[in-house]
């Protein structure tokens, strides 16, 4: 009756959709480096644990607020509990082992054997609570009970607490973890120096009457001072002896200093890299709206060159690392990931069709755009891909991977070389509106609500006044452009306004189309 | 004077496209290529050529002279040298080149090259302009490429046009609808927006070229009411 209960609790807790969404939420707050929240959260605990650092320091020869005293004791110690027991229940989930022991059980057709399980969880929690962290967590929250003056100093273990909230010191402690092995054979070497010099030292000068070393303590303060290469100098040998050991230890200390500072730089030359990258890929999971160009070769090169100009965010994969290399020498994000793997992708943790605005395969190589589209496409349906074509006969296989717009250079040459026999005139023209140098340019100028309220129809627009052309109005309901419309032409929201003039005019023609309304 | 002979140097994809869309504008469209194999090609007539500068072969069979070259030679660098030995021959050719970047477009002006296409950068302002802007892309492209009534047209402005002698400005162009007027190119060859200051006061003579858009039928309309034709003249390229 007592299982049944208990299986049937833990089955509901694992479907509940309420509870597994809090859950869900908790996790991302207090664990999820891309979660958006957990950064208020993390300078929300730095706050509070600078504020309880400030407090200890202050009382130490002022006296402190009743309230400030409270505030630290207690306000901050229920907070930290409450986190502490939050990442507790986190950690592992009670009810799925409560489950997953059930069904185990009942595919052996036997009566689900709930001791098992219960074990397992004290298991799992208890690893938990053993836990470095956690052991610093619970002692952040001992200063609640403040009568014992003692515990009043684990007010300290709450700047441990920081380690947890700034991600530097995480990936510090990572680095210098990579060396562990090392780290430990220095410690040891060290500890072996240490020993043996505090003992020499004071058989050496421990019944010397002149010498300041008389006790153990004092003889292991001076090896240690003297092998950090500090050297206060307010506990030196006199003995012949005495001074022969100072030697080999300095000696022993420059050694020691040299190796911890060497592994140090080794092991943070050794991730640099790796600690770039974690960097790159968190920027790019918060990054929104941006172009994902995939290849770096020379129209890559151009192409990223005028969209960041036109002020949008883009990101470059490319599995050269040469060419990786330059495109971060060109300022941009860059990762030296495949576009045709899907496990770039998965690194990323992108939602495609939130983050990016579109696709660009720019290899120079049909081959590899085609790779490249279908890894995309598997990801995204909806997603726009533009692509390059080097050569005609493959059209067909880059419509097929599902590239939304292709773009086929040596076409571009046939027809402009057409329009430059036919036209060379007006094919300037028009070269030179579309060209960003040129001071005349075509802009789209989007109808909004808001420019609607006051411009109904094209002939109140007043682009003349501006010295702008109008050369259509694109409709959006329609899908169709409509060349030097009307003047009774009605604008509609989400319409396009195609117009042709200086910059600063257009811009001019743009800001009375907004302070119109401003002004009613 | 109109040119009446095309002659691609090369045979790749892009002479291929460029021989497509010129072979209808010119009556004889010779293709040059450095590699013998060439001749072979069941589709295309294809002459082989050197660059030793011995043009006396084909100057049997063509006017040079009245003739527009498109240079598409891969290596840039033998690109280079085609153009400048051609310049260097035949003073008035009319040379069309490609390049793959603004650097060796450069150096193909200076080897002597009317006008050069620069690749990578052309494509990327396609590109550019696809994701930027694609509903100015999408007309732009149409008026200038696509086979659709919206054209664009240089009208050169005749003897007998009553603009003549008339100040830009003054000029009402609601008169001639659907037309829109972009441009103006002086006699000195240069262009002028047509709102700029110096178009505005600009008094129009004879010769000068109005670049204007609208569809097939408006523009015809245009010239007649205005008397004056659409034109193309190669002593007209400004670079």
């Amino acid at each position: 009756m007592f299982t049944k209960l208990i299986i049937n609790f833990a089955f509901y807790l694992q479907t509940s959709k309420n509870y597994q969404s809090r859950k869900h939420f908790f996790t991302n707050l207090l664990q999820n480096n891309k979660y958006k929240y957990k950064k208020y959260l993390d300078i929300f605990m730095v706050l509070l644990i600078f504020t309880s650092v400030a407090v200890l320091i202050r009382e130490v020869k002022h006296p402190i607020h009743d309230y400030m005293f409270y505030f630290n004791s207690y306000v901050i110690s229920i907070v930290f509990f409450i986190e502490y027991l939050l990442r507790f229940w986190i950690h592992s989930s009670i009810s799925k082992i409560i489950v997953d022991r059930a069904e185990h059980d009942s595919f052996l057709a036997r009566p689900t054997n709930l001791l098992k399980a219960f074990k397992k969880i004290m298991q799992v929690k208890l690893s938990y609570v053993f836990s470095v962290t956690a052991i610093i967590d619970i002692l952040a929250v001992m200063p609640f009970f403040h009568e014992l003056r003692l515990l009043r100093l684990f007010i300290l273990f709450r700047v441990f607490k920081l380690f947890r909230y700034a991600n530097s010191f995480q990936t510090l402690a990572s680095v210098l973890a990579s060396k562990k092995f090392e780290f430990f054979t220095l410690a040891i070497f060290a500890s072996v120096v240490i020993f043996v010099s505090s003992v020499l030292i004071y058989v050496m000068e421990a019944n010397n009457p002149a010498s300041p070393v008389n006790t153990m303590f004092e003889a292991l303060y001076w090896s240690i001072v003297t092998i950090s290469t500090v050297g206060y100098g307010d506990v030196v040998p006199i003995t012949h002896e005495g001074r022969i050991v100072a030697l080999v230890v300095i000696i022993s200390g420059i050694a020691v200093l040299a190796f911890t500072t060497s592994l140090v730089v080794s092991a943070f030359t050794e991730k640099i890299d790796e600690i770039k990258e974690i960097k790159t890929v968190e920027d790019i999971t918060k990054l929104k709206n941006f172009y994902l160009i995939c290849g770096y070769e020379s129209i890559a090169q151009d192409v990223a060159k005028k969209l960041k100009n036109h002020g949008n965010s883009i990101i470059v994969l490319d599995a050269d690392e040469e060419r990786i290399k330059l495109a971060k020498q060109d300022g941009l994000t860059a990762l030296q990931y495949d576009p045709g793997e899907l496990q770039s992708y998965k690194k990323l943790h992108l939602n495609m069709q939130k983050q990016i605005k579109a696709v660009l395969c720019l290899r120079e190589d049909d081959v590899a755009n085609v790779y490249t589209a279908l890894t995309v496409r598997s990801l995204s349906q909806e997603i726009h891909i533009l692509s390059l074509l080097m050569e005609n006969s493959n059209r067909k296989k880059l419509e097929y991977a599902g590239i939304n717009s292709l773009v086929y250079p040596q076409e571009l040459v046939g027809l402009i070389t057409k329009e430059l026999v036919g036209q060379p005139v007006a094919f300037e023209v028009i070269h030179e509106l579309r060209s960003e140098k040129a001071n005349v340019n075509v802009t789209e100028i989007l109808i909004t609500e808001r420019i609607l309220e006051s411009f109904a129809t094209v002939k109140t627009l007043g682009n003349k006044d501006f010295r702008v052309v109008l050369l259509g109005v694109y409709k959006k309901k329609s899908e169709h452009f409509y060349f030097n419309a009307i003047e009774s032409t009605l604008l509609e929201t989400g319409d396009f306004l195609l117009v042709i003039g200086y910059k600063v005019f257009i811009k001019e023609f743009e800001q009375h189309l907004h302070t119109k309304v401003q002004n009613g | 004077m109109a040119k009446t002979s095309a002659l691609v140097f090369g045979f790749n994809n892009y002479s291929v496209e460029i021989i497509k869309n010129v072979q209808n504008e010119y009556g004889n469209v010779k293709i040059y290529s450095l590699n013998e194999a060439d001749k072979e090609n069941e589709e295309y007539s294809i002459e082989y050529f050197d660059l030793s500068d011995n043009w006396q072969a084909m100057e049997e069979s063509i006017n040079i002279e009245n003739s527009v070259a498109f240079c598409v030679l891969e290596e840039t660098a033998e690109n280079i040298f085609l153009v400048i030995s051609l310049r260097a021959t035949y003073e008035n050719l009319s040379i069309i080149a490609v390049a793959s970047h603004k650097e060796d477009a450069n150096k193909l002006l200076m080897a002597g090259a009317n006008k050069v296409i620069p690749l990578v950068e052309t494509t990327a302002d396609i590109i550019t302009n696809m994701l930027e802007n694609p509903i100015s892309n999408d007309v732009l492209h149409t008026i200038l490429y696509e086979e659709s009534d919206l054209k664009i047209a240089q009208i050169k402005i005749g003897k007998e046009s009553h603009f003549k002698d008339e100040e830009l400005s003054n000029i009402d162009w609601s008169h001639y609808n659907g037309i829109i007027v972009l441009s103006v190119m002086h006699k000195d060859m240069k262009s002028e927006f047509i709102y700029s200051s110096k178009a505005k006061r600009h008094i129009i003579e004879e010769d000068d070229v109005l670049v204007v858009v609208g569809f097939e039928q408006d523009i015809q309309d245009f010239e007649k009411k205005i008397g004056s034709n659409r034109y193309v003249s190669w002593n007209n390229w400004s670079w």
